[in-house]
């Protein structure tokens, strides 16, 4: 096996290994799950009120069958659960390099078996690893959560199918898929904060920051934000397509898709992913370690 | 010197930070099997000699060969060579036994068992600690286990005695012999401690001025310090005189001190002792002291710069 390859795998064991033993990479796959299980609960109390007092006052009507329908909670789940998750990932990922340059534990690994950028590539994909346990239990979390406190169906008012089955299953999956293609580029921004930092602090403080700010100000940038990868994830200023998918499958019939945005999220993410990876593979060969 | 290839050769290595050059066109050899010391005073570029072998740093000219590989590729040496340095440098959030696995992964088919190594270095106790809970002395333990697990042809230890107590010490210089004279490890050794380099090294180089400015073997480097005889009489003044006249003696301080410092080449004290009573002086003091490294560092580093 080509030299390189090899370096590259002991790395990767080597991580998954570190992975397993550490708090950091439980949270990363576990919080986001158990974050909107708390937020599941504390709806549907809240419902379970607002349902009482209604139940009383005799009102009801549409907004009590959009709040019996189990999707739309999926779907505010994914998204509250992808929001936290692309913040924990940015946050893991900008540690994970600089940790080890500040404790020392990656010089065993690059005078033993990896070069510098096996050893990124390596964080790298354990970092993906992670992001897919964690997606895959949000996923389950969110449906088995939501389906045991609410009821999944059409939306239906006054005999009338707002909106079937099998249509809000295609728009969750569309939704599912486009919240999903900037993560990557999240972490590989997560990477390359990491290995151009001077120390872990420094590292999780800009990698958080510059996140958080960029969500904050993406809204003043005009045109220019649909170039940035953060524009199509959910986050706390939420502009992702999942957002308008938590409406229309409610039955909402007034959301407008752009159909440039939902393109541009299906472009952007994937050359941001690749700058950035070239740009922390390039940052880690001039940095002393 | 070994007619042997050299395990690791530095030839002409200079290194910059900003305005200024540390390494001044340093050249090392260490031979397989020999134990090299690395010895200079603070700032003179010891640790960052043994990075820029390590491929930690980069250096700005000169030429680096570990077991036939640059420094950037000791990878592909694939575990022969591992380094230990000054502060322990494995994952805090592992425990030593996660911290050992960690690598056995590292290395391509490691000889030893991880409960074997922790038996050796006396960390068994510690096996299930987490690295940031064990004091500096076991952090050092564990990095020396987990630098011992692949059998490496060369280890480079960065200030090995830092942190430890005198029975640490004593355990890390059997080690060493150890695994020298059984499985043939080479070492270079960077460190402030002389008398610990002085018994266990079989090499000695000295870094002064961002060069070396003294290397070979042990023996024939001591052996090129002369000797030193410490003498007191009951006069100082005429016993200064007297030695002035010999040949092959000189004084190293001047007589107005109560101990008389005389570099001897060829005389002993015995014969330095029958001339002085001859002379009719009463000897009260008459000592041939050993040449020490720290005596011969001391003199190369207290020579005014060129």
């Amino acid at each position: 096996m080509n030299l390189a390859v090899k370096g590259f795998i002991k790395a990767l064991r080597s991580e998954l290994l570190i992975a397993r033993h550490t708090l950091g990479a439980w949270l990363v796959v576990l919080l986001p799950s158990v974050f909107i299980s708390l937020q599941f609960l504390v709806v549907k109390m809240s419902e379970t009120g607002a349902a009482a007092r209604d139940s009383l006052l005799g009102q009801g009507g549409f907004d009590a069958i959009i709040a019996n329908n189990a999707y739309g909670h999926f779907v505010d789940g994914l998204s509250m659960g992808l929001t936290l998750l692309g913040l924990l990932l940015v946050a893991q990922a900008a540690y994970s390099f600089s940790v080890d340059r500040d404790s020392g534990a990656l010089r065993h690994l690059l005078i033993r078996c990896s070069s510098r950028r096996a050893v990124v590539l390596a964080k790298l994909l354990q970092l993906h690893l992670l992001a897919l346990l964690a997606i895959l239990l949000l996923i389950a979390t969110s449906y088995l959560v939501s389906d045991s406190l609410w009821d999944f169906g059409p939306v239906v008012e006054d005999g009338f199918e707002l909106i079937g089955e099998e249509e809000i299953a295609s728009e969750i999956k569309l939704g599912l898929e486009l919240a999903l293609l900037p993560l990557p580029a999240a972490i590989a921004f997560g990477v390359l904060v990491s290995v151009a930092a001077n120390s872990a602090t420094q590292a999780v403080v800009s990698a958080l920051g510059l996140s958080l700010v960029l969500d904050v100000f993406k809204g003043m940038l005009g045109e220019y934000a649909f170039y940035l990868y953060a524009t199509f994830q959910p986050s706390l200023l939420d502009q992702s397509y999942l957002q308008d998918v938590g409406r229309l499958v409610r039955g909402y019939s007034d959301v407008l898709v752009d159909e440039r945005f939902l393109e541009l999220n299906q472009w952007v993410p994937l050359p941001a992913l690749l700058i950035l990876v070239v740009a922390s593979l390039f940052v880690v060969q001039k940095r002393k370690v | 010197m070994s007619s042997e290839p050299p395990a690791l050769s530095v030839t002409g290595l200079y290194k910059k930070y900003g305005q200024f050059e540390v390494l001044k066109g340093l050249d090392l050899v260490l031979y397989p099997g020999a134990i090299h010391g690395l010895v200079g005073l603070n700032g003179s570029g010891k640790t960052t000699t043994l990075e820029c072998i390590l491929g930690l740093q980069d250096f700005d000219r000169g030429e680096i060969r570990v077991l036939g590989h640059g420094p950037r590729k000791l990878h592909a040496a694939q575990g022969k060579i591992v380094a230990i340095f000054d502060t322990p440098s494995l994952n805090p959030n592992l425990t030593v036994r996660q911290s050992l696995r960690q690598a056995l992964l590292l290395s391509d088919g490691a000889a030893r068992k991880p409960a074997e190594v922790e038996a050796q270095l006396g960390i068994t106790k510690f096996s299930d600690f987490k690295i940031k809970n064990l004091s500096l002395g076991n952090k050092r333990r564990a990095s020396i286990a987990h630098a011992l697990l692949a059998n490496p042809e060369i280890i480079l230890l960065d200030e090995p005695f830092n942190g430890l107590d005198a029975g640490g010490v004593d355990e890390v210089l059997a080690l060493i012999k150890d695994l020298n004279q059984k499985q043939g490890t080479s070492f270079l050794l960077s460190s402030h401690q002389l008398p610990y380099l002085e018994e266990i090294c079989s090499h000695i180089a000295i870094l002064h001025d961002g060069q070396i400015a003294a290397s070979d073997e042990k023996s024939r480097l001591l052996g090129s310090v002369q000797s030193t005889i410490r003498i007191q009489t009951n006069d100082n003044h005429r016993a200064a005189k007297i030695i002035g006249q010999q040949a092959g003696l000189s004084l190293q301080t001047n007589t107005s001190t109560d101990i008389l410092l005389v570099n001897s080449e060829k005389i002993g004290p015995a014969d330095i002792n029958r001339q002085l009573v001859e002379q009719g002086l009463a000897v009260s003091e008459i000592v041939a002291e050993r040449a020490s490294l720290d005596s011969l560092f001391r003199r190369i580093t207290q020579k005014p710069n060129p």
